[in-house]
């Protein structure tokens, strides 16, 4: 990779994807990937494209997120929390053929610091399994909501912000759904090393807060997320953070579809990936809508990839659309020789 | 206007009633004192005949401060049964980092025994308690000196242990002894033949029938004869020829995908050196 000496020309060789493979920086088969201090996104910024990655590499990836920048929560900056990842966008990959060994272990959990900046968290993530083309989807029927599950993180400060977020969110959901259940995750503050004069070896607590992700799920296996954490500078009651993700929640379920806003991206990105087939996904019209997917989708045309054909869906009052859309059945190079 | 005078006739009815236990209210225009909602009907009323003249509607003013304000209603589900909660097992299976997908299947709880129950097998434990206690004693009364003593101590204590270490299935006792000079295992071995040998004369002699003597099996021939380092895998590599014999060609004409499990089964080479050593100490350990 290239950059000009304006910065503003980047040149970008591609290659393979190796995965976590020795000599690549693996160090007993995981690379460890350190986040610096002054990053302001959320960790799910980072893996949700390496998930997407994933499975067109070579031989398994294990990353090992540390670092003075790792959050786990969701951010101000609008990124879902790495509990939401493992149950919302991971889960999703099932649908595409890919199932195996993949798991995201969150080892320390932590807030936005103070100024939004930095967290001190530590996340392992395996994806084990790597494929030749990703099956073609054809997800028309979003179902009803069958269950709501979520969980609910307190970041060095008390458990109790956990009992009452949970209180008031499935205060809210337990009318609409009686099976819902909010797990409860206590953790301390994560300690990062921030040396002054004094004493070089300081440490300080950083990432303190609470927050909660919720995720619904379809009885045919759709999932609608929502992520909700206390603001870095503080000042809002848990049950506030309760209640707003109960109805961020249900308004994510309300765009329709059989996708929700946070994940659509992902989904149409494994659907172009695909063989060469068309597949077809129903999807909220609010939910093709949001500029991202439109970037998404015009990013996509200028890589080679062909237009996405959308069409109202039949006998549904929802105004949801069906894109379809054709895979490049380019797949995994790494694997061609199956 | 018809709802209205329904509902002070109602008013009244109450008002009447009150009045006959309590003594008599003294209000304003005698209607008791309007609430929200029965304002709300009275502007109804007074909105479908505006010329016809109401006395007492005059205007918003008259509404008192402290009932006209706005009542917030925040409807909330009263959920929380402790017993609710999810088991710590459930949110173990859902904090791992694994993928959502085993959660569907259903989790296997063991039905609540009834209170009757219960207590059989408490019964039954205890029964099963001082069984082992009269079995262990019956057992071992030989070691005891005071026959009451239950738990006996010290050297009594590392005895039964022994005894009851035996009786699970150690092979040897924990107090053989396993290192002595060679002349002295020896002597042991020879003793013990000559008493084996001794038995055998005189239960011959009786006409009495013994098992049949335990086959001593040579130093690790029960084993895979150990080769050497650049030794064949296949036969016999002798006089400058490898000869195989039938069992050698089939096993090589088997399929290969077997015969690469055997092998990695069998002998890998490491595995091969460490069940030579094996046989070796073996060997040493026969002779005791």
């Amino acid at each position: 990779m290239e950059i000009s000496y304006t910065g503003t020309v980047l040149v970008y060789k591609p290659g393979l994807i190796t995965g976590s493979t020795a000599g690549t920086g693996a160090s007993g088969g995981m690379i460890t990937y350190e986040l610096p201090s002054n990053c302001n996104r959320g960790l799910s910024y980072f893996l949700i494209p390496l998930c997407l990655l994933a499975p067109f590499a070579k031989a398994p990836m294990k990353v090992l997120f540390t670092g003075p920048g790792v959050i786990t929560s969701s951010t101000p900056t609008g990124d879902m929390s790495v509990d939401s990842v493992r149950t919302a966008i991971l889960p999703l990959y099932k649908q595409f053929g890919i199932f195996n060994n993949i798991e995201l272990r969150i080892l320390r959990r932590s807030n936005t610091g103070p100024t939004g900046r930095g967290g001190g968290g530590e996340v392992q993530l395996v994806f084990g399994h790597q494929v030749r083309l990703p099956k073609t989807l054809h997800l028309m029927n979003a179902g009803r909501i069958k269950r709501i599950r979520g969980v609910v993180y307190s970041v060095g400060v008390s458990g109790s912000n956990n009992a009452r977020m949970i209180e008031t969110a499935r205060g809210i959901l337990n009318p609409l759904s009686p099976d819902t259940y909010i797990f409860s995750d206590v953790a301390s503050a994560p300690l990062v090393p921030a040396p002054d004069k004094t004493n070089p070896q300081a440490k300080k607590k950083i990432g303190l807060g609470f927050g909660l992700s919720l995720v619904a799920e379809s009885s045919t296996g759709c999932l609608f997320s929502a992520d909700v954490a206390s603001p870095p500078s503080g000042g809002q009651a848990p049950e506030e953070v309760g209640k707003q993700c109960a109805f961020q929640l249900l308004e994510t379920v309300a765009k329709g579809g059989c996708v929700a806003p946070a994940a659509a991206t992902t989904m149409f990105t494994l659907m172009t990936m695909g063989s060469e087939d068309v597949g077809r996904l129903q999807v909220g019209r609010d939910v093709i809508a949001d500029p991202n997917v439109v970037q998404l989708a015009r990013d996509l045309s200028k890589f080679g990839a062909p237009g996405w054909g959308i069409r109202d869906a039949p006998d549904n009052g929802d105004g949801d659309v069906i894109v379809s859309i054709v895979g490049r059945g380019i797949g995994n190079v790494g694997r061609k020789v199956a | 206007m018809v709802v209205k005078r329904k509902r002070e006739t109602t008013v009244d009815v109450f008002r009447r009633l009150f009045e006959a236990q309590f003594e008599p209210l003294d209000l304003p225009g005698h209607t008791a004192k309007p609430t929200n909602s029965d304002e709300e009907e009275n502007e109804i009323g007074d909105d479908s005949d505006l010329s016809g003249s109401e006395g007492d509607w005059d205007g918003m003013s008259d509404i008192s401060d402290e009932s006209n304000q706005v009542e917030v209603v925040e409807h909330r589900d009263a959920y929380a049964a402790p017993e609710d909660r999810m088991d710590k097992k459930t949110w173990k299976a859902f904090m791992s980092g694994k993928l959502l997908s085993d959660l569907d299947k259903p989790s296997t709880e063991p039905e609540p025994t009834s209170k009757k129950e219960e207590e059989e097998d408490a019964h039954d434990s205890a029964n099963l308690k001082h069984d082992l206690a009269l079995q262990r004693l019956l057992k071992e009364s030989h070691l005891l000196d005071s026959a009451d003593d239950l738990a006996p101590t010290g050297k009594n204590r590392l005895k039964a242990l022994d005894m009851r270490m035996q009786s699970l299935g150690a092979k040897t006792s924990l107090y053989a002894q396993n290192k002595m000079p060679t002349a002295h295992r020896r002597g042991i071995k020879a003793k013990a033949e000559s008493k084996e040998e001794r038995r055998r004369q005189e239960a011959k002699e009786n006409g009495i029938i013994l098992e049949k003597p335990n086959k001593v099996n040579k130093s690790s021939n029960n084993g895979r004869r150990e080769r050497g380092v650049s030794g064949a895998s296949v036969g016999k590599f002798s006089g400058g020829t490898l000869n195989l014999n039938k069992d050698d060609i089939a096993r090589v004409q088997a399929s290969g995908r077997r015969m690469m499990g055997g092998r990695g089964k069998g002998k890998p080479r490491g595995g091969r050196g460490g069940g030579g050593r094996g046989g070796r100490g073996g060997g040493r350990g026969d002779k005791r």
